[in-house]
């Protein structure tokens, strides 16, 4: 099983994978039964309640009785919850593995956010361009709240390799800068009212009440990190400045061009995440996002990046994320007092990070017996 | 003697039926964890479902699901997790009403009604909200200000989150009674984040720059949940703010700030668990969608009696 397992995802994720699948198997086994009301597709085509007559004679509506943990729907939630950390933690990876760090993304969010609520409500059914056809509404929004988000990481890369200053500074000035002009673009009030074209394509639910959107770009992300930083040249040059900048920059690589792409990249990660939530959620202020930038670094980090750069995966930083909310959801799941709430997840985190070193460590020691034996 | 067990047997079961059925959650997501009002909302949701308990036979949990910092994407992923994880009722104050509305109708949808308090979301389909009136709150308190304050003056108007609807509304309530009074003027609305530490300093940084300030409408209580927020000698620069919790107590003895009026924020999670009980178990719907609390003014006159409700109010 472990090999299985192993091989399909490499050592580093394979770890992760255990500590998700052992979170799993405990939530399902404790979580207990929750009665939820049963759905169907009526006539009109729209999820309606099932009503059944009891003993009584008496309409009431129809309930199953399922695991907390182990059923559709909670496991489509934890996906979607996961979802938007997720995607900004695969492009803080692609950072953290360049040496960098970003400080900035929690801003960036707010800011793209902002900026493309305020075309989508232009748009939107209440605004004053309400009558441009709805695609071309959506498309401007879209363009707008992504291109903020990667505009904001070239500036963010620019400024640090034009000014040779390290990127924690940069991206802390960032950080309150972007929020602050989030601040005065909205000022401070909360912009909804989007178009309905928008909302339905993020929220798209499937037959049995899923809105799968943001898992499926979760996914998509996860798939061109992944061939980024393992299959394409321009990844594996991210890994050697992250290994050691200098022998890279003997080596003749352009250490400014790669260190400007990754914040770039980190820009865009939290543009995609910020559209999704646009439309998930349907609004946007100047406090969205905030504490965002550590969630995402611990993702990341629990998904094995280092913080001293060289090492870290794409899927490594969605598992991460995965686990982080597996434990937050948990917690409701079981009912637990939410005082400890942050005692666990911490302690939770550490252990996670402490078990995947374990493993890697067995793996290398593992691969250093067998090349013995082999001399 | 087996017909007898099998009779027990068939009897515990049902009865354990009949507890499991008389067993009900209901979620209380608030703003923010550190807020004392929200404790005290808490303490009030869950002495409320001890005495519907008592009252009907029920077991009655109190699911507190609220995020540490005010975050309305959390509020809305707590809503939905306490409908997947079967809560009966939701009673939630929104951060952002926009971000909530969503989650509030699914909630719905899936047969969890849900209640608002202190901060409303009107466009849900939410069936009751409780609290304050934001534009009487801030009018209020400027009256009083300006009552004290012999009407006229400098005012600092000190405001928490930028992005509250509910404290923008008192906001815009303090603007509008400022201008039936002539001889005062509005310097600026400030801003912070919502914690005491950062208010006490936002009134000093603002006292030293702008030292002919007169008067402070604080449309929340934060800088006197610290124990020098006001550097000044009592009188010498007049204060009115929102909230009465017991920090802000020492303010009126010591003659720094003249009136507080107290939101009923224990009341924010009992009268809230009330309304969902009567919705859920007694089929009863409130007789208005909006029920409207009224700020009890605290002065030297009553803030020992009032004081004595925090012996209840406050988490064991």
């Amino acid at each position: 099983m472990m090999s299985w397992i192993k091989n399909l995802f490499g050592a580093k994720e394979s770890g992760l994978l255990v500590v998700i699948l052992a979170l799993g198997a405990l939530l399902t086994a404790f979580s207990g039964k929750v009665r939820l009301p049963v759905f169907e597709i009526g006539a009109d085509g729209e999820r309606q309640r099932v009503f059944i007559t009891n003993e009584a004679g008496e309409r009431v509506a129809a309930i199953a009785e399922k695991n907390k943990f182990l059923n559709v729907q909670n496991l489509a939630q934890l996906a979607k919850d996961t979802s938007f950390i997720a995607i900004m933690a695969v492009g803080m990876s692609v950072v953290i593995i360049a040496g960098g760090i970003d400080l900035s993304v929690g801003s960036i969010y707010a800011l793209s956010s902002v900026l493309g609520a305020l075309v989508f409500q232009y748009y939107g059914t209440n605004g004053a361009g309400a009558n441009t056809p709805p695609w071309l509404g959506v498309g401007l929004g879209a363009l707008t709240c992504v291109g903020t988000a990667t505009a904001c990481g070239i500036v963010n890369g620019g400024l640090i390799v034009a000014l040779r200053v390290h990127p924690f500074i940069i991206t802390l000035g960032a950080m309150a800068i972007l929020r602050g002009i989030a601040f005065v673009a909205t000022k401070g009030q909360s912009v909804g009212g989007f178009p309905l074209l928008f909302r339905e394509l993020i929220r798209f639910e499937t037959s049995g009440g899923l809105s799968l959107v943001p898992l499926g770009v979760m996914l998509l992300v996860t798939l061109i990190g992944w061939i980024f930083l393992s299959r394409l040249a321009a990844g594996r040059r991210i890994y050697a400045i992250g290994g050691n900048e200098l022998a890279s920059r003997f080596s003749g690589i352009r250490v400014e061009g790669v260190k400007l792409g990754v914040y770039l990249l980190s820009g865009l990660a939290a543009g995609v995440a910020a559209l999704l939530a646009l439309g998930y959620y349907g609004s946007a202020s100047s406090g969205d996002g905030q504490g965002y930038e550590l969630n995402v670094i611990a993702a990341a980090v629990v998904g094995g990046a280092s913080l001293t750069g060289g090492k870290g995966t794409a899927l490594g930083a969605v598992l991460g994320a995965l686990i982080i909310q597996m434990i937050s959801s948990g917690i409701v799941i079981l009912g637990i007092d939410q005082n400890y709430s942050q005692i666990i997840i911490g302690s939770v985190v550490i252990a996670a990070v402490v078990l995947d070193n374990i493993n890697s460590w067995l793996s290398n020691r593992r691969l250093t017996q067998a090349s013995v034996g082999k001399h | 003697m087996k017909r007898l067990l099998i009779l027990a047997a068939g009897l515990a079961l049902a009865l354990s039926g009949r507890a499991a059925e008389r067993t009900l959650t209901i979620g209380l997501v608030a703003k923010s964890q550190g807020n004392p009002v929200f404790q005290a909302a808490r303490v009030g949701a869950i002495d409320a479902a001890k005495e519907l308990g008592a009252k009907h036979g029920y077991v009655i949990n109190i699911d507190w699901r609220t995020p540490n910092e005010e975050d309305a994407q959390k509020q809305a992923e707590a809503i939905e997790q306490l409908v997947l994880a079967g809560a009966a009722g939701i009673s939630v104050s929104c951060s952002d009403a926009n971000k909530l509305t969503d989650a509030i109708n699914s909630a719905v949808k899936n047969g969890v009604p849900v209640a608002t308090f202190d901060s409303d979301a009107p466009a849900s389909k939410r069936f009751v909200t409780y609290g304050v009136d934001d534009i009487e709150c801030g009018k209020q308190t400027m009256e009083e200000l300006a009552k004290v304050m012999g009407g006229k003056g400098i005012v600092a108007v000190l405001a928490g989150n930028q992005n509250a609807p509910n404290l923008q509304k008192r906001v815009q309530g303090v603007k509008e009674v400022a201008k039936k009074f002539p001889g005062i003027t509005i310097r600026d609305v400030y801003y912070h984040k919502e914690t005491a530490q950062d208010a006490a300093a936002k009134i000093e940084q603002v006292m030293q720059a702008n030292p002919d300030i007169t008067g402070w409408a604080l449309i929340g209580g934060w800088p006197l949940f610290t124990d020098n927020a006001l550097k000044w000698k009592p009188g010498t620069v007049q204060c009115v703010s929102v909230d009465a919790l017991p920090a802000q107590l020492a303010y009126i003895r010591s003659g720094h700030v003249p009136v507080l009026l107290a939101q009923q924020c224990y009341e924010w999670g009992h009268r809230t668990v009330e309304l969902l009980f009567d919705k859920i178990v007694l089929k009863k719907d409130p007789p208005a969608v909006k029920e409207v609390s009224q700020l009890i003014p605290v002065t030297k006159e009553n803030v020992d009696a009032f004081a004595k409700n925090w012996d209840k109010w406050l988490p064991k």
